[in-house]
């Protein structure tokens, strides 16, 4: 009984430790949305806002600096562009993962050696290529690209393998051709990896800032990264501003992080432990 | 025998699948590659026609440009912070798996910077480092250090300043991998060496530390190659400066290309980066046979 009290309060003695320590990874935040909700006088001399001041919040989105457009090519560009290589991805990995053609494994292995190869070794190709594309400074130039992942077609071929092949074989013999297999089989037994991945390719889409900036020239197309740039560039005293811009560019993620936790914890643990 | 000759009738529907994405990759991946493989033998600017093939010139000058070897300096510091970070996530990892409560909110702060990266973080940072009246050198000031450092102000000491964000950034993911990793030792294993009277200490040092070698290897690799190739939190915060202190490899490829426009030459400086991750590929494939217990 003694020795259960006695790791009792060593558990909670720890826990408390291991709070003030967490407290320390999410005191940017807080110290975030503290700043956004004081005065300009207030900033770095108190921690917490005398009253909660709305206007910097309110002067990013309705005063000149207005982030709803960056907002919505995001969003145009996040989407489509997860849409896109969630499909593709999937596709290509049930190839690699379900049929047998000539040259299937060393096309894999080309696969992986890419993923060797640094974005920089690519920028500059594609920024002539796109400009001669004409899709240089348009929202394709950020959202062709996107669509294709090979790491997406790694970790989905991962999950597609671990589906036992008995089940698409029986189908096979029931008749079915490939495709129906696919659409009505393999896509329904896959869909948390298929959320998994969709959710970490979005946060990664929304966050991207180094293609943006190379492929992105006219403000009207900034995503919320480069009109957050901007904004600093431009304001690089309203700290309250500054502060409130970022909460706008972070809350998302953080909302699909507590809505997806499950899946991306998940997806993140299983994808690097197998590979 | 039925099922293979129907493989063989439908063989080629494999390409039918892999194909859409197999054009993008080539368009977007490889043949951009090859592109810029053949533009590290020419002295190509954007938008001048006048240039020529200009053999090992480029080379010749990458090996011999100041710039290159302190950018070089300055992403070792920066892969300093692959290492610490590990160090810091396996503890946290440790503690987090046994003897806490609350572990899913536990667990949910420590990863929470690593989903929210980007720009935005990068300015939180900006201002918590401020150096004059930041709240970071203000608590420093209030322990009785008379002068903090001026972080990202100051060339001495802004590459250290971008590896506590970058640590702060990385923890968060490296302990969920640490986590699953710690959940497959096997609890027989540690009690049996409770019950030889092995203490805490010695438990993790002996017996848990080299069996989650393989993930730390497998961590340290891939945060080498994902930190040596990222650029976007030192772009934000100091955009290479001050005075260039900053200007890690990465960088230093995209300021020649876009701001200087030298493409051949930013060309010949991105294959010297992508044999620094085929080395570090290397050492993994050599590595993971020798030094990895299992």
């Amino acid at each position: 009984m003694i020795e259960t009290n006695k790791n009792l309060s060593f558990k909670l003695s720890v826990t408390i430790l291991m709070l003030i320590a967490g407290l320390f990874m999410i005191v940017p935040f807080l110290w975030m949305l503290s700043t956004s909700f004081q005065t300009p006088s207030e900033v770095f001399r108190q921690w917490f806002p005398s009253k909660l001041d709305w206007s910097s919040h309110k002067r990013i989105w309705t005063g000149s600096y207005n982030f709803l457009p960056y907002y919505i090519n995001s969003l145009k560009i996040a989407v489509i562009g997860t849409a896109g290589a969630v499909f593709m991805s999937a596709l290509a990995a049930y190839g690699f993962a379900r049929t047998e053609f000539k040259g299937r494994d060393t096309l894999f292995m080309v696969y992986l050696s890419m993923m060797m190869i640094p974005p920089q070794v690519v920028f500059v190709p594609k920024f002539i290529m796109f400009n001669w594309l004409h899709i240089y400074n348009t929202h394709w130039a950020l959202i062709l690209p996107a669509m294709f992942s090979i790491f997406g077609v790694f970790m989905l071929r991962q999950f597609f393998l671990s589906i036992p092949k008995e089940i698409t074989e029986s189908a096979f013999l029931d008749g079915a051709g490939h495709f129906r297999i696919f659409f009505r089989l393999v896509l329904p037994l896959a869909k948390p990896a298929l959320a998994t991945f969709a959710i970490i390719d979005f946060s990664w889409q929304w966050n991207d800032y180094e293609n943006a900036l190379v492929f992105l020239q006219s403000p009207k197309l900034y995503t919320i990264p480069l009109g957050l740039q901007n904004f600093v560039l431009e304001n690089n005293v309203d700290y309250n501003g500054m502060m409130a811009a970022s909460s706008a560019a972070i809350i998302p993620m953080i909302l699909i992080f507590l809505l997806g936790q499950k899946y991306i914890i998940q997806g993140v643990s299983s994808s690097a432990v197998k590979g | 025998m039925k099922r293979k000759s129907w493989i063989q009738k439908q063989g080629w529907i494999g390409y039918v699948f892999i194909l859409p994405n197999m054009l993008g990759i080539l368009a977007f991946f490889i043949l951009p590659a090859l592109f810029s493989f053949g533009m590290m033998f020419t002295n190509y600017q954007f938008a001048n026609p006048n240039w020529k093939f200009t053999g090992l010139d480029n080379m010749t000058r990458m090996f011999g440009d100041d710039q290159f070897y302190k950018s070089i300096k300055y992403t070792v510091i920066f892969l300093l912070s692959v290492p610490i970070s590990l160090a810091l996530a396996f503890l946290v990892a440790l503690v987090l798996n046994r003897s806490v409560y609350l572990k899913g909110l536990l667990r949910g702060m420590f990863f929470l910077p690593y989903i929210s990266s980007g720009v935005a973080v990068a300015f939180v940072w900006m201002l918590l480092f401020q150096p004059s009246q930041g709240p970071i050198n203000e608590v420093l000031r209030f322990i009785g250090i008379v002068s903090p450092p001026g972080w990202f102000a100051d060339s001495g000491s802004a590459m250290y300043a971008i590896d506590v964000v970058q640590i702060w950034f990385m923890l968060g993911y490296n302990m969920i991998i640490y986590l699953a990793a710690l959940q497959e030792i096997s609890t027989e294993q540690l009690e049996a060496a409770r019950i030889d009277g092995a203490g805490g200490a010695t438990i993790t040092w002996r017996i848990v530390w080299p069996l989650v070698s393989p993930t730390t290897f497998m961590l340290l690799i891939t945060g080498l190659i994902m930190t040596v190739k990222s650029f976007s939190l030192i772009q934000a915060i100091t955009g290479g400066g001050p005075s260039g202190s900053t200007t890690i490899l990465s960088l230093f490829v995209y300021k020649t290309a876009f701001s200087y426009y030298e493409m051949g030459y930013a060309s010949t400086i991105s294959w010297f980066l992508f044999a620094v991750i085929l080395v570090i590929t290397i050492i993994q494939w050599v590595g993971q046979k020798r030094w990895v217990h299992y």
